[in-house]
C-alpha cells in the first residue's frame, strides 16, 4: 500500500464519517442528491486521485482507487463516485482525455455506432440522472470500443436497484459521441477486470460494516441477562461472520496486489466469486442476529445488506467470472490443476 | 485483522519446482500411492527417510543441529507439495511441524542436541499425548499425573486419540505435576517427552473408519520420565501447548487434504469437456486460491513473532470444510463409485475423503472450539 493510499483513505473517512449518516443515504434512496458530501469530494480533487498530473491527477494508480471504492462501499455512500472516476480512467488507459463534467460507466455491451452516433436503449446506467456524460462499450464495424457519449439529449427513465440506488434507463438518440476509441480484447479483459475490481472493493467494505454492526450488536444487546455474544449459537454466526470476512479481506488485498502488476484476470476472478458466498452467508447471519430490528428501516443494517444484495448482480458477476474460470480450466495447458493453480503464487 | 499479501520469490517458485519433480520422480517409481489424507493417515518411514535424505525435514531449523536456516514460507512451499502429491509424510509430520518448534523455544540444549539432528534424519518420530478418555475438547481437564521421585517423574494414566503413536518414538505429553485445582485447572500441567518403548507403556491401536489403526490409545503404568525430560518450565505445560497451537492449526494441511481428488476431479471434467459442472469446481477453486492466500498470511505473520490465534482457528475451521466439502460437490459433478481399493484413481480417493473427512473438523481443535475461540476473539476486540 502506498502513503498516498493511507492518507487519501483517512482522509474520505473522515469525510464520510461526517457527511454521510442513515439520514442523507435515506434522502438519496428516496429520489434526493447528497449535494454535500458530492460537493467536497469534487471540490477537493480526491475524485481525481489516479489521473495522470498533465491531467491535474495525482498519479495513483488502480489501487489507489480501490482504497477509495472499499471505504465508499463501508460507508454506503450515496454518490457516484466510483462511477466518476472508473469512467476517467478507463478514458485515460485509452490514450483519452478524463472529462471535467460528470460521467457514469457502463460496460455491457449492445451499443451501436452509425455514422458517428450513438444507438442503444442502455438499462440499469448508475446515476445517469445525476450525471452529464457516459462512458460505455460499443461495437464499430466488429470491433470494441469505449466511447464517451453526452447524456444531454438523452431519454432517461429512473429505475433503481434494490438498494433504492439509481439504475437508470438510458436510450440513446444518435447521441453525439464526444471521444472514442477502438480496444484490444487484452483492453477489453483489463478494463471487465477494473470494473469487477471496483464493485469487488464497494462490497468488501460493506461486509466490514455490516461484521461491525453485528459484532458491536451482541455486545450490547441483552437477552435472557446477558449479552448475545455470550450464547453459544450466537458465537457460531460471529465466527461465520468473521470467517467470511477474513476470506473477503484477504481476497480483496491479494486481488488488489496483483492489479498493480497487470490484469490479474485469476485473482479478480477468485475474489467476485468468493465474494458471492462471502455475501449469502454474512448477510443471512448479521440478519438472524440482529433479528427484528435488523428488518426495519429504522436500522442501519439494511442500507449495507441491499446494497450487497444489489451489487452482487450488476456489471459482471460471479456467475460470469464462472463461466470464465470454467473455460481457463479448459483451456489451462499446465499438466494438472495444481501446477496451474501455484504457476501465479 | 489485516494479513500480509505475500509473493513468492523467483527462488521460491524453483524451489516449488525441485520439491515437485522429485516427488514426481518417487512416485513413477512406486515408492508411494496418492493418497488423500497422506500427511496424517499416511505413515511411511522409508519414505520419510528419503525425505530426511533430501534435507527436507526442519528446514527452518538453525544450522548447527542440522537445520538449512530456510524461511517459513519455504517450508510452507515444501508442504504444500507433500499434500498435493498426496505422499506419505505421517510418520515425520508432528516432528517437523510442532515438536522441533517446540523444543527450539522451550527445550534444553540437551534436548535439542539429542532429537533435531535425528528428526532431521527422518528416522526420529514424536506423538503428541493431549487428550484422555474423559478429557476431549475440555483438555485442561487431563488427570494423567507424574509425581515427583528421585531423579525424575513416575507418570500414570493414560492418553487417546494419539495420532500414529504406533510408529512414534517418542510423545511429548501434557500431564498434571501438581495436584488437581478445580477453580485453576489450566495450571500444574506440564510437557514431558516420553519415551515410547520404556517400561510401563501399553499403546494400543484404535481402528479408524477407514478399518486402518492410525489413532491409538496409550496407557502408563509407573512409567519413570529423568528430570531432564520435561520441556520448558515445570507447571507452563499449557501456556506451551496453546504457542503451538497457531503452527498445528493454519498450515496447508487444514486446507489440502483432499486435494487430490480435486485434481482428479478437474482431470476427468476435462477430458469430459463439462464446462457447465467445471463451473461449480470454480467455486471451489475461488475458495481454495481466498483460503491459501489467509493460511500464507498467517504462515508469515507468525514466523514475524506476530499473535495470529484468532485467524489460525479461522484457517482451521474454514479450510478443513472446504477440504469436507470436495467430495460432497465431486459426487453431483460426476458419477463415482467410492471403494478403498477402486483402481479408479477418482473412485478410490472418494472413498478416503469420505471416510477420512468427519476426523477433519474434529482433530486439532473440534470446528466447535474454534468458533467459540473466533468468537471471544473478535467481541475483544472490536
Amino acid at each position: 500500500m502506498s502513503d498516498m493510499k493511507d492518507i487519501l483513505v483517512t482522509t474520505i473517512e473522515r469525510i464520510y464519517k461526517k457527511h454521510v449518516t442513515k439520514e442523507v443515504v435515506d434522502v438519496v434512496e428516496t429520489g434526493g442528491w447528497a449535494s454535500a458530501v458530492w460537493g467536497i469530494l469534487t471540490d477537493s480533487e480526491i475524485v481525481n486521485v489516479a489521473l495522470a498530473e498533465e491531467h491535474g491527477g495525482a498519479g495513483g494508480d488502480i489501487t489507489d482507487l480501490l482504497g477509495l471504492y472499499h471505504i465508499t462501499g463501508k460507508y454506503a455512500v450515496p454518490i457516484p463516485v466510483i462511477e466518476a472516476t472508473l469512467a476517467n480512467l478507463i478514458l485515460q488507459q485509452c490514450g483519452g482525455k478524463p472529462t471535467a463534467n460528470n460521467a457514469t460507466i457502463h460496460l455491457q455491451k449492445g451499443v451501436q455506432i452509425k455514422g458517428g452516433q450513438a444507438t442503444a436503449i442502455v438499462a440499469n446506467v448508475p446515476w445517469a440522472r445525476h450525471v452529464e456524460e457516459l462512458v460505455t462499450v460499443a461495437e464499430i464495424d466488429n470491433q470494441l470500443a469505449i466511447i464517451h457519449v453526452s447524456l444531454q439529449d438523452a431519454d432517461i427513465t429512473l429505475q433503481q436497484n434494490l438498494a433504492s440506488e439509481p439504475r437508470d434507463t438510458v436510450v440513446l438518440k444518435q447521441a453525439q459521441i464526444l471521444q472514442q476509441y477502438p480496444i484490444t480484447a487484452q483492453k477489453w479483459q483489463l478494463f471487465t477486470c477494473w470494473h469487477t475490481a471496483a464493485k469487488n472493493a464497494q462490497m468488501v467494505g460493506a461486509i466490514d460494516r455490516v461484521f461491525e454492526l453485528t459484532v458491536r450488536y451482541t455486545k450490547e444487546r441483552e437477552q435472557f441477562g446477558r449479552p448475545l455474544h455470550r450464547f453459544q449459537l450466537v458465537q457460531q454466526h460471529i465466527a461465520h461472520l468473521a470467517g467470511e470476512q477474513a476470506m473477503a479481506s484477504a481476497a480483496f488485498e491479494n486481488m488488489s496486489a496483483a492489479l498493480l502488476k497487470g490484469t490479474a484476470l485469476d485473482e479478480v476472478a477468485y475474489t467476485t466469486i468468493c465474494l458471492d458466498e462471502a455475501i449469502r452467508t454474512v448477510t443471512a447471519s448479521a440478519h438472524q442476529v440482529h433479528a427484528a430490528v435488523g428488518v426495519t428501516h429504522e436500522h442501519r443494517l439494511h442500507q449495507y445488506t441491499r446494497r450487497l444484495w444489489a451489487w452482487r448482480e450488476e456489471g459482471f458477476t460471479a456467475s460470469y467470472w464462472k463461466k470464465e474460470r470454467a473455460n481457463a480450466l479448459l483451456t489451462a495447458t499446465e499438466e494438472d490443476f495444481w501446477t496451474y493453480l501455484t504457476s501465479t503464487k | 485483522m489485516k494479513l500480509p499479501v505475500v509473493q513468492f520469490t523467483e527462488e521460491q517458485h524453483q524451489f516449488r519446482a525441485t520439491v515437485r519433480q522429485f516427488l514426481q520422480q518417487q512416485q513413477a517409481q512406486g515408492t508411494y500411492t496418492t493418497k488423500c489424507d497422506s500427511w496424517l493417515s499416511g505413515s511411511n518411514p522409508a519414505f520419510s527417510k528419503r525425505i530426511g535424505e533430501q534435507g527436507w525435514i526442519g528446514i527452518t531449523w538453525p544450522k548447527k543441529y542440522g537445520g538449512a536456516e530456510c524461511s517459513a514460507l519455504d517450508r510452507y512451499i515444501l508442504i504444500e507439495e507433500f499434500l498435493a502429491a498426496g505422499a506419505p509424510v505421517a510418520a515425520h509430520w508432528i516432528a517437523d511441524r510442532q515438536t522441533g518448534p517446540l523444543l527450539l523455544r522451550y527445550g534444553t540444549e540437551e534436548q535439542k542436541q539429542t532429537f533435531l539432528p535425528e528428526i532431521i534424519k527422518g528416522t526420529c518420530y514424536f506423538a503428541i499425548g493431549l487428550s484422555e478418555p474423559n478429557s476431549g475438547s475440555d483438555l485442561a481437564s487431563i488427570s494423567t499425573r507424574a509425581e515427583k521421585v528421585a531423579g525424575g517423574w513416575l507418570v500414570n494414566g493414560s492418553k487417546t486419540w494419539t495420532s500414529n503413536a504406533h510408529d512414534a518414538h517418542y510423545m511429548i505429553t501434557l500431564v498434571r505435576t501438581e495436584p488437581f485445582d478445580g477453580t485453576a485447572k489450566h495450571k500444574g500441567l506440564s510437557q514431558l517427552i516420553i519415551d515410547l518403548h520404556a517400561e510401563g507403556v501399553t499403546i494400543k491401536p484404535i481402528r479408524y473408519l477407514t478399518g486402518k489403526p492410525h489413532f491409538n490409545e496409550i496407557f502408563f503404568d509407573n512409567v519413570f520420565v529423568p528430570d531432564n525430560r520435561v520441556v520448558g518450565g515445570l507447571g507452563n505445560g499449557w501456556e506451551q501447548g496453546l504457542a503451538e497451537l497457531a503452527f498445528e492449526r493454519s498450515g496447508p494441511e487444514r486446507i489440502l487434504s483432499t486435494l487430490p481428488l480435486l485434481q482428479e476431479l478437474i482431470k476427468e471434467l476435462k477430458a469430459q469437456q463439462n464446462e457447465v459442472a467445471l463451473q461449480e469446481v470454480a467455486s471451489l477453486v475461488a475458495r481454495l486460491w481466498s483460503l491459501r492466500n489467509l493460511s500464507i498470511g498467517v504462515a508469515q505473520v507468525l514466523a514475524q513473532g506476530g499473535e495470529v490465534a484468532v485467524p489460525a482457528a479461522l484457517v482451521k475451521s474454514i479450510g478443513t470444510k472446504f477440504e469436507q466439502s470436495i467430495p460432497e460437490i465431486a459426487r453431483l459433478l460426476t458419477a463415482t463409485f467410492p471403494r478403498l481399493d477402486a483402481e479408479r484413481a477418482l473412485d478410490r480417493y472418494m472413498a478416503e475423503a469420505i471416510l477420512h473427512g468427519p476426523g477433519f473438523t474434529i482433530r486439532g481443535g473440534t470446528t466447535e472450539v474454534l468458533y467459540g475461540i473466533v468468537a471471544k476473539g473478535v467481541v475483544a476486540n472490536e
